[in-house]
């Protein structure tokens, strides 16, 4: 492969906990040779300097606020490649529960008397704003595939994130099932691509990476006939990642 | 000498013995289930077990394994790796052998694949034979994997104080071969064998509604049933029916750049017929849109297809399929359905 100059890469953050650029800034030694293909000029957790000249856009967080739509459409403008970064960047993520209620209640809820004094617009995943090139799912992101998606934009490939479940992999890794533990999981709507990262040390999945495209409402609510679970139990677990793809689990599983 | 003998209590001196000869994989315990894994204490074999979650080809047909290196510029690819060591499964049971048997077939169809060749050619198989259902989703009688036919080294069977071992090739013979404490079965230890498999034959009995030709017969002719509709309802896609089959064998290959951008490995991973874009091509058609065609299709690869093509069921009756899924598709269900909406059919005319 000839090596082209080095493509500038700069982080941005909007809602979210900042975690997935932990993550990325936690990859370890690969991080070394992660430099050698990129020049990193903007990214506020580790390093002070941020440059507005860049390549790539990683983009990590949900947008919010009416100024996040203006800044995220710069971003957009200046960058040749958008990256959406993490569970809030690409479905909403757990700052997706603002949108089931209605805005007005939401903004009292929180700010009480001073509600009339922010300006907050429904969650939004960073593809309702802007067009995105490259999704990294999870909360928080899994390096392997930030590594894959890496390598993915510096060859010029698109990244295909699997429209499978968390199953697949997870019996692929041998994990005994938590339904068969009498324990409930989201690995059998939500989108693999973690390598059931969760479930292989122990944990349930969350269903961080959001549901599949077609999920099978009916296949899924036998299962929890079957295993003795109430369908609102289940379904204040889809949303706690899922709430901004509200109308999806509308349709398919109320 | 065709059949040996050996005492309950010199089974671990035997495994101690094996394992330094080569790598043993043994069935052990995982929370309430089995897995095959590598034998570090006998103390952790497990011999009566119900079916493995995923059946012993993990070892021969690895859920992802590299095929090969490849540079860039200059493009070079290097050939199949073939440096695997010497392995033995341990107790592995005769549906899960059949398995091993049906995958055979297609890897050795030509042109072979050199890649489950070389691992196949390291491997020795220990069966042992049950003597009892493992639990009520296996349908191994009906498949006539219930008893032992063949594509092992060694077979043991339980006659109480000692396990019998029937001896089947070369390799197997190597296993037994100056082992002090292994001796060639007497008549009287026959005599048990005989009683033993006589007492088997009350306790399996075909699990399926008819034979297997009318069964064959019967998804000849009913492709098109509500049988199907229903199995598609229930599906949900998650592909664990395929990932703990014995003979299911589809795989993708994708390459992986390393970070250098220059060199890479070429991978290949299992893959599931069960899965949405399965059977989409270029152009957005999809053969297999719905999960009830995707479902139709997996059984039809064990009752149909590969029968027209190596004269060979693909079910093993190991039941896994059946045990793992969890939206409670039974294969034995769906087989039955078919074979009593074939009765009906037939009765009316």
């Amino acid at each position: 492969m000839k090596k082209q100059s080095k493509p500038k890469v700069a982080f941005f953050d909007f809602s979210d906990c900042e975690g997935c650029q932990l993550q990325f800034a936690n990859m370890g030694e690969t991080l070394l040779e992660v430099m050698g293909l990129v020049d990193i000029v903007n990214f506020r957790e580790i390093m002070s300097e941020a440059g507005e000249d860049y390549d790539v856009a990683f983009v990590e967080g949900s947008i919010t606020t009416d100024n996040d739509v203006k800044r995220v459409k710069k971003i957009r403008e200046k960058a040749k490649i958008v990256v959406a970064l993490g569970a809030c960047a690409t479905i909403g993520g757990v700052n997706g529960m603002k949108n089931r209620a209605p805005l007005e209640v939401a903004k009292k809820r929180v700010y009480g008397d001073k509600a009339d004094t922010v300006n907050t617009i429904k969650t939004m995943p960073v593809h309702e704003v802007v067009k995105v090139d490259y999704f990294i799912n999870g909360c928080p992101v899994y390096i392997p595939e930030v590594v894959s998606v890496l390598k993915c934009i510096l060859l010029g490939k698109p990244y295909v994130v699997p429209n499978y479940s968390v199953c697949v992999e997870c019996k692929m890794n041998e994990n005994v099932c938590r339904y068969e533990k009498d324990q409930e999981c989201m690995g059998p709507v939500t989108r693999a691509g973690c390598n059931s990262w969760c479930v292989n040390n122990g944990n349930r999945c969350y269903g961080c990476r959001g549901l599949v495209d077609d999920p099978a409402a009916n296949g899924a609510k036998d299962i929890l006939a079957k295993y003795g679970l109430k369908l609102n139990d289940i379904l204040n677990h889809f949303t706690l990642y899922n709430d901004s793809q509200g109308a999806k689990y509308d349709q398919a599983f109320k | 000498m065709k059949y040996a003998s050996i005492k309950k209590e010199d089974l671990g001196k035997w495994l101690e013995h094996m394992k330094k000869k080569a790598r043993v994989y043994v069935p052990k315990k995982k929370e309430n289930q089995f897995i095959f894994r590598p034998l570090h204490d006998v103390s952790e074999v497990c011999l009566k077990y119900i079916p493995t979650i995923l059946p012993p080809k993990k070892y021969y047909f690895p859920q992802k394994e590299k095929l090969l290196n490849f540079e860039i510029e200059p493009f070079k690819t290097s050939k199949a790796f073939k440096e695997f060591e010497e392995y033995i499964l341990f107790a592995v049971h005769t549906c899960d052998i059949a398995g091993i048997q049906c995958m055979d077939i297609v890897f050795r169809e030509t042109p072979e694949d050199p890649n489950y060749l070389n691992r196949k050619d390291k491997m020795t198989i220990i069966g042992i034979e049950c003597l009892e259902y493992c639990d009520k989703y296996a349908s191994c009688a009906s498949m006539g994997n219930h008893e032992p036919r063949g594509g092992y080294d060694l077979m043991m069977i339980d006659i109480g104080e000692k396990f019998i071992l029937h001896i089947n090739s070369e390799k197997g013979e190597g296993l037994v071969r100056g082992v002090a404490y292994i001796k060639e079965a007497s008549e009287a230890e026959m005599a048990s064998l005989e009683r033993v498999r006589e007492a088997k034959k009350k306790v399996f009995k075909e699990e399926f509604a008819a034979p297997l030709p009318k069964i064959y017969e019967a998804f000849d002719k009913l492709f098109g049933s509500k049988v199907w509709d229903e199995v598609g309802k229930k599906c949900i896609a998650c592909g664990n029916c395929t990932a703990v089959c014995p003979t299911c064998y589809c795989f993708d290959v994708y390459d992986d750049l390393d970070l250098s951008l220059d060199s890479g490995t070429r991978y290949r991973i299992w893959n599931s017929c069960q899965m949405d874009d399965f059977a989409k091509v270029v152009g957005g058609e999809d053969f297999r849109k719905g999960r009830d065609a995707r479902q139709r299709h997996r059984y039809y690869r064990k009752f149909k297809y590969p029968v027209d093509k190596f004269n060979r069921y693909f079910c093993t009756g190991c039941g896994r399929c059946t045990r793992t899924c969890m939206s409670g598709i039974s294969l034995i269900d769906t087989v039955n359905a078919l074979a009593t909406e074939m009765a009906w059919a037939e009765k009316a005319h």
